[in-house]
């Protein structure tokens, strides 16, 4: 029929009628086509197929004749001022169309008529020479033809169905005023308002060819629908689109897998070829990606529409759920198709939606993004998948992400001493701060063994000028140079060159894309007074405040610091400040009991706006935990003993590093782990250890506390602590475990508050210029800042995420190689944003902050002096160092080569390093394990220090450079 | 900018540029990071060509470190970047007829120019250089020298330097910044001060003011004429980025101009070209997040 024609390669055939065609005059064409329509008529009207079977032969006569007819109609040329051709004049007239499809319905309408018909059309519509739509004769048939090839059909016929449709979605983007005769014309159907649009819908989330025509087409008709008011209406008004949508992706997704095979322990996210293996989720990734073009071309009535299902629909009561599986495997993987899912979107609107759904949402009352930053904590991968998750959080340079995550404990400006706040916008002239950095390297990686002399007035320049080739040739040779000669007297770190380039290009693209933040963050705006506690909850905690003094803690350490203002040492504050999160130690079993009652009543506390959602969420994770949702699972117990044993080790590792801190938690799922493991841990620590005590201590203190309640749901925590932790028969290991953490925490305490001998070195040496600063300050300022009484006394705290990221930092030396390059990444794309309250805290190391508050250079101070220990106990160190440094090289190499590795050898050979240095020593025959993740952790450091320090130098230039350049 | 229309500056290197020292300032610091490609986030050294991996622990600190603290090889960096920050600081505060640039071959020399809009050196042009310790910011005061001496009482006649450190007797860093010197060559010329002078004859005469008002300011004329003259001299200094004047030449100086005065009309339109990548949905004077009221609604 029909069909073989067409399908016969229809391009070809219809050149060469087109050449035969040509200098054919009109009129010859308009009788040839009446001829033979003349004919078809015949056959018509004397063989009726519902009265006489039709013969093979007349329908293959008709079939010649309407395929000469619809050449001749192709290939007719509109006439004058845009008026219908005489053949397409005639087919209007004589209802040519519908008298075909009508002859085809009564036949036996098989999915071969089906076929025909549509490629008939398929062909018409798409080579016609003059609109052909515009005309009711040539509609409406076709109209009918959709309509009757809806519902059941064969996969044939529906790819061919898609593929006309989508030819018909391209029509109409081109010419829009067809669009008031499909409404039309399908309204005479009595079928959906807008059958084309209603057709596509099943095949939204089909996979292959025909569900990507499908999609094609319908966003042809979205872009429509964002001009056309009336398209827009019916689609969110009378059609299931969005719901099929967002539906269609909580469909897709339980058909994920619900466990990754996780290639290798490096392995952290979901790359493009580890998705591209999993056909069901290239699937889903594709409907997320068309959501994500219907919402960019879309009405805004359609795209609220959608993005509200999106969230009701799949985040909420999938993605939610999903995140709170019962297995490590499960919520690990889970969080990884989380992270893949924010990268793959790239709208504003649907990336906002996700974006909301993190950082606002709840999951059975507890924020999403705090369960997520717990997990930062947890051992093996799910800590590293939820770091890698957070590091695409940050890279979007989102105002509400950094601002939920680090900035809304920032703006109060309580972490530093109040004549701090106007350092906060102050710029380090003298890169005093990339020194202080620096001057932190081990002295097994120090980079020069014989430091030339210095200062010479023109060996300061990067020989510019005159001997300029031989700059360049230095340049070039760098890729093997260690330390190049600069004016022949200096040498210098030519790779610390390259991380103030990536410094500089990581700052500028952070500082552009800030340019739409709402405010600026510098201390000043917002203004961190408005940010403050209200006045009853002060009045709350001021009460608080006057129990929770303990007289043995006031000052334990004075801590070396240049003098402050007499305002900012109000001891009042400083005294409410030592309960913060590194002096939760100290409500362990050896304190007094005002400090552990302190602690358990810390709860209610809001130090901020909503700060102590840490401990809100410790509190519920507890409820949880005791209620036994978790509990009766295996898979849960498995976790437990796991947590455990990672607990016990970490307890032995105490033992010999000095300045260790703990944090694994013992008694946790790792599905919620608070984000103050420390808080976690003293709370089992009393449970195990002297929880009567602590219970007596609760009571006795109720009836001095101002909220009554608070104190009973802490009590009551207490109880069910116990009562867990008997449940899990974990006694003799908790018993024996804390009594560990007793006496480490005792030896530790007070390194980990203050490290004392790095704060003597370190302020003397370099706050030299401190004083005259304060003087300055105080004199200029200081009648103008608020005296210390009418201060908020509210805990600082700078929030769970830097917490947990700087107490992973802490056990740099024992992370894995990968977990610590994720690590030192992220701190590293925060250092460069340039917001002033977050450079002054992560990179100001002449800011006072108060006693409580940990800064990352006190972080790096401690780590500095765990690896001078190691160095000087370990003969080897130096050796190990340079084997590791090969070995990362070459890891850099083989990484920069090819993009895709999936290579995680257990060992790694100089040989293989040896190779990609063209120019570099004779490889040296030792190999290194990562396990010695001590000597990685040193070369990374090291690195680390660098690019910190290049960042800091950076933003000493480009943060301050007026915006209009 | 408030050019005279008789004058361009335009450096030895001949490009073009629409603002002298910005363009400078943006050259200058190109030019302290090389354009290298980078890889990754963490780039570590290569091993020395002739690395023997250190038998024994180092002591520590003892030769790797300088007196203060900080590590000897990166002394270059600090003193470059705190140059930088200055130079920075110098642009920040756009001071009225001044312009500098550091030199391409020390980022401790910077020229400048200095033009006088009114009072006795109006219409002088002054070109100078100013050198800085290269123990900066703990040494001296920059010192200032014009080209050609120009006649004043605190400049010298023989030398050309001017006299900085009676204004900045003992140089504190944080405190002290390099455009306050430039700040304070400019004001000398508006303010006259004759306290040990040292260009004695300048101050005697114009200490004498009431009498010999015609003979200083005949002087001063003299002394502007002659700076003026020299105007369109080679710069004392061989270097590429030494600022020299030449004289109008539409073909260069006219798009320069359009570009100068069209880029100062419409700043916003210069933004625009930039992709934004960053995204806030802040209300502004709120910190809750997605607080914007063209927020669409999730439930």
């Amino acid at each position: 029929m029909m069909a073989s024609m067409v399908a016969n390669g229809n391009r070809d055939g219809r050149q060469g009628e087109a050449l035969v065609l040509k200098g054919v005059d009109p009129e010859t064409c308009m009788i040839v086509f009446k001829n033979h329509w003349a004919q078809v008529v015949k056959i018509l009207e004397k063989h009726d197929p519902l009265r006489s079977n039709t013969s093979s032969n007349m329908a293959s006569a008709v079939q010649n004749y309407v395929e000469h007819m619809l050449f001749l109609l192709m290939e007719e040329d509109a006439g004058q001022a845009g008026a219908m051709g005489p053949i397409l004049e005639f087919v209007v007239m004589e209802n040519v169309m519908e008298r075909l499809f009508l002859w085809s319905l009564r036949r036996q309408f098989t999915d071969d008529m089906k076929l025909e018909q549509l490629k008939m059309y398929e062909m018409i519509v798409g080579q016609a020479r003059q609109p052909l739509l515009h005309h009711k004769p040539v509609l409406r048939p076709l109209m009918m033809l959709l309509s009757s090839c809806s519902g059941t059909a064969g996969p044939e016929v529906e790819a061919e169905l898609v593929s006309l449709l989508n030819q018909l979605c391209c029509v109409l983007a081109k010419d829009q005023s067809v669009l008031e005769l499909f409404f039309h014309t399908s309204e005479d159907q009595g079928a959906a308002n807008f059958l084309i649009f209603s057709l596509l819908i099943p095949f939204i989330h089909r996979e292959g060819l025909v569900g990507q025509q499908a999609r094609d087409a319908l966003l042809l008709i979205m872009s429509l629908s964002a001009e056309n008011q009336r398209v827009a209406q019916h689609i969110a008004e009378n059609t299931y689109f969005c719901p099929v949508l967002a539906t269609g992706l909580s469909g897709l997704y339980s058909s994920l897998p619900t466990k990754l095979e996780v290639p290798g322990e490096e392995w952290h996210c979901l790359h493009r070829e580890d998705w591209l293996q999993m056909p069901t989720l290239v699937q889903f990734l594709n409907s997320l990606e068309f959501c994500n073009a219907v919402i960019q071309v879309a009405h805004p009535s359609i795209r609220d529409q959608l993005v509200s299902y999106i969230y009701n629909g799949f985040l909420v009561p999938v993605l939610a759920p999903a995140l709170h599986k019962l297995t490590l495997e499960e919520v690990m993987t889970t969080t990884a198709y989380l992270d893949l899912f924010v990268r793959s979107v790239s709208e504003p609107i649907l990336l906002q939606t996700f974006l909301s759904f993190i950082l606002l949402h709840r999951h059975e009352n507890v924020h999403i993004l705090d369960t997520l930053v717990s997990r930062i904590n947890t051992p093996f991968q799910l800590g590293t998948v939820s770091l890698a998750l957070f590091q695409t959080l940050i890279g979007l340079y989102c105002e509400d992400v950094m601002l939920q995550l680090i900035l809304r404990y920032l703006i109060p400006c309580n972490h530093m001493m109040l004549s701090q706040r106007r350092v906060v916008k102050e710029r380090d002239f003298y890169s005093v701060s990339a020194a202080k950095i620096l001057a932190l390297t081990p002295s097994c990686c120090s980079p020069e063994h014989s430091p030339p002399p210095l200062r010479q007035l023109d060996s300061i320049l990067w020989s510019k000028g005159t001997d300029n080739k031989t700059e360049e040739s230095f340049l070039e040779e760098d890729g093997s140079g260690y330390s190049c000669v600069i004016g022949s007297e200096i040498y210098l770190d030519v790779n610390y060159l390259h991380y103030l380039y990536n410094a500089r290009l990581g700052i500028s693209s952070c500082t552009r894309a800030c340019q739409v933040w709402s405010a600026p963050y510098d201390g000043e705006d917002p203004p961190p007074e408005e940010y403050q506690p209200s006045a009853l909850e002060e009045a709350g905690a001021r009460g608080r405040q006057a129990q929770t003094v303990n007289p043995k803690r006031s000052h334990p350490h004075p801590r070396p610091r240049p003098p402050c203002p007499p305002q900012t040492t109000d001891p009042a504050p400083t005294n409410q400040l030592e309960l913060e999160w590194d002096d939760s130690y100290d409500a362990g079993p050896v304190v007094p009991p005002e400090a552990a009652t302190a602690e358990s009543s810390r709860p209610p506390q809001p130090p901020a706006a909503e700060p102590p959602k840490h401990i809100q969420e410790m509190r519920r994770t507890a409820i949880m935990l005791v209620k036994g949702s978790y509990i009766e699972e295996s898979d849960f117990q498995d976790d437990v003993m796991v947590y455990d044993l990672v607990a016990k080790k970490d307890e032995d590792h105490f033992k010999v590093s000095s300045l260790q801190e703990k944090d694994e938690v013992p008694l946790s799922n790792g599905l919620s782990l608070p984000p103050h493991p420390t808080n976690m841990e003293v709370n089992s620590l009393e449970v195990t250890k002297g929880s009567k005590e602590v219970k007596a201590h609760v009571a006795d203190h109720n009836s001095n506390l101002q909220s009554p309640l608070a104190t009973e749901v802490g009590d009551d925590l207490m109880d069910q602590y116990e009562e867990l932790i008997r449940t899990l028969g974990s006694d003799e290991a908790g018993t024996g475990g804390s009594s560990h953490v007793k006496t480490v925490d005792k030896e530790f305490r007070n390194p980990v508050v203050t490290p004392m001998e790095e704060d003597e070195v370190d302020f003397s040496s370099f706050s030299v210029d401190t004083p005259e600063l304060e003087k300055q300050h105080s004199s200029l300022f200081g009648t103008k800042l608020r005296s210390g009484s009418t201060r908020s006394h509210s805990v600082p705290f700078t929030g769970p995420f830097v917490s947990v990221l700087l107490s992973r930092l802490e056990n740099m030396l024992d992370n894995s190689l990968h977990v610590n390059l994720l690590l030192t990444g992220i701190l590293a794309q925060l250092a460069a944003y340039p917001q002033p309250l977050l450079q002054s805290f992560l990179l100001n190391t002449n800011m006072v902050f108060q006693p409580s508050v940990r800064s990352l250079y006190q972080v790096l101070a401690s780590l500095k002096n765990q690896i001078e220990q190691q160095a000087s106990t370990k003969k080897d160190f130096p050796e190990l160092i340079t084997s590791a440094q090969h070995c990362l090289l070459a890891r850099e190499s083989s990484l920069k080569g090819q993009d895709t590795n999936s290579g995680d050898s257990r060992e790694c050979s100089p040989l293989e390093a040896g190779r990609m240095m063209k120019s570099s020593p004779p490889p040296q025959p030792k190999t290194i394990s990562l396990a010695r993740t001590e000597v990685f952790a040193t070369v990374l450091f090291t690195e680390f220090l660098k690019e910190l320090a290049a960042i800091a130098q950076e933003h000493s230039i480009l943060s301050h450079v007026p915006m209009e350049e | 900018m408030n050019l005279n229309p008789f004058w361009s500056m335009s450096t030895n290197t001949g490009r073009k540029r629409s603002d002298g020292e910005e363009q400078s300032g943006e050259q200058q610091q190109q030019r302290a990071s090389p354009a290298r490609p980078s890889f990754g986030k963490k780039q570590l050294p290569s091993i020395p060509k002739n690395a023997v991996p250190i038998t024994k622990p180092a002591s520590p600190a003892a030769t790797a470190q300088l007196a203060n603290g900080t590590h000897a090889s990166y002394g270059p960096f600090y003193l470059e970047y705190s140059l930088l920050a200055e130079f920075t600081l110098v642009i920040k505060q756009k001071l009225p007829g001044i312009y500098v640039q550091p030199s391409y071959k020390s980022a401790l020399m910077w020229f400048g120019v200095i033009f006088i809009r009114h009072g006795l050196y109006q219409d002088g042009v002054f070109k100078f250089t100013v050198y800085i310790p290269d123990n900066y910011p703990d040494g001296e005061c920059p010192r200032v020298v014009f080209d050609i001496p120009v006649f004043h009482p605190l400049v010298d006649p023989v030398s050309g330097e001017l006299d900085v450190r009676r204004a900045f007797t003992k140089w504190r860093r944080n405190h002290n910044h390099i455009w306050q010197v430039l700040m304070y060559a400019r004001t000398v010329f508006y303010k006259i001060n004759t306290m040990e002078p040292l260009n004695p004859e300048a101050a005697v005469l114009f200490f004498r003011y009431d009498k010999d008002v015609q003979l200083f300011k005949s002087k001063v004329v003299d002394s502007v004429k002659l700076c003026n003259s020299h105007l369109f001299d080679q710069p004392k200094m061989d270097d590429p980025y030494a600022i020299s004047f030449s004289s109008w030449n539409p073909a260069i100086h006219d798009e320069a101009k359009e570009r100068m005065f069209s880029h100062k009309r419409r700043p916003e339109d210069h933004q625009k070209g930039l992709p934004v990548s960053g995204l806030s949905w802040v209300k502004p004077g709120s910190t809750q997040p997605f607080s914007k009221d063209d927020n669409p609604p999730l439930s």
